[in-house]
């Protein structure tokens, strides 16, 4: 995400050493010096916290779920949430990935930047409405 | 194990899922990036993760985490990765115009030279 080198699609999990942080920021910067696990942890960093921040509101639809898992095991229903959020995000990267073979490299990262730029405004719209009008009472029982 | 409690919350959130907004990030990113194992990671992480956080809130996580500023900076985010995107695309763009003109340029060359050499 970090450097042009989409398109090629070389070994990803090759100096995927999760214990590497200490390239992280640095291999972000230098780019090109540390090209394995530098942009290895720089795509994963940036997936994360992009998901993360923008999921953490989302998920009172199934905090509400695994609440209402109180009928016996919320350990089974929270598997059961994993499984699925872990699919639907593989879902989300082999569509990707088909994308990018699809169309040409500067088409789709436009298409994807509007769609980010739509994302974001749709994500900004939501937290000011919801800053603004304070929630009454979630319906969670 | 309750084997129909686990299928019924796997398809319920799975469907919840499909098509979300994290979906289409989650498409985006692994479009235009190189790395998809660690988009994978990174998006499956971040999505158990949460969930998790929202469990352990029991629901009212918003009272624990200011989770409006933290979608208000996701949203910032977005916009960041977004723009740059649109411009690298442009770019990359201009460069593709370029080396196409420059090739056909020299391939015209070449033709014409191989006409004149020919008469």
């Amino acid at each position: 995400m970090n450097s042009e080198e989409s398109g090629e699609l070389p070994a990803e999990g090759t100096g995927a050493e999760p214990g590497g942080a200490h390239t992280s920021s640095e291999g972000r910067k230098a780019g090109t010096a540390t090209p394995a696990s530098g942009a290895f942890l720089g795509a994963l960093v940036t997936t994360f916290t992009t998901v993360f921040l923008a999921e953490l509101g989302d998920k009172t639809q199934l905090a509400a779920l695994l609440l209402s898992a109180q009928s016996g095991q919320p350990l089974v229903v929270f598997i059961g949430a994993s499984l699925a959020l872990i699919s639907s995000s593989l879902v989300g990267v082999l569509l990707g990935r088909w994308l990018a073979r699809l169309l040409p490299a500067h088409e789709l990262e436009r298409l994807a930047g509007l769609l980010m730029v739509g994302l974001s405004l749709w994500l900004g719209r939501q937290a000011v409405v919801q800053l603004n009008t304070p929630p009454t009472g979630l319906p969670l029982g | 194990m309750d084997f129909s409690l686990l299928a019924s919350t796997f398809i319920t959130v799975f469907l919840a899922e499909l098509g979300d907004k994290t979906q289409l990030a989650i498409v985006s990113i692994s479009g235009t990036s190189s790395r998809p194992l660690a988009v994978f990671a990174g998006s499956s992480l971040a999505l158990v993760l949460a969930s998790l956080l929202g469990a352990a809130a029991g629901g009212s996580l918003s009272a624990v985490i200011p989770t409006n500023a933290l979608q208000l900076a996701a949203a910032a985010g977005f916009l960041v990765l977004g723009v740059r995107l649109i411009r690298r695309a442009a770019a990359a763009e201009i460069t593709a115009d370029a080396t196409r003109e420059a090739t056909q340029g020299a391939s015209a060359g070449e033709a014409g030279k191989a006409d004149s050499s020919q008469a």
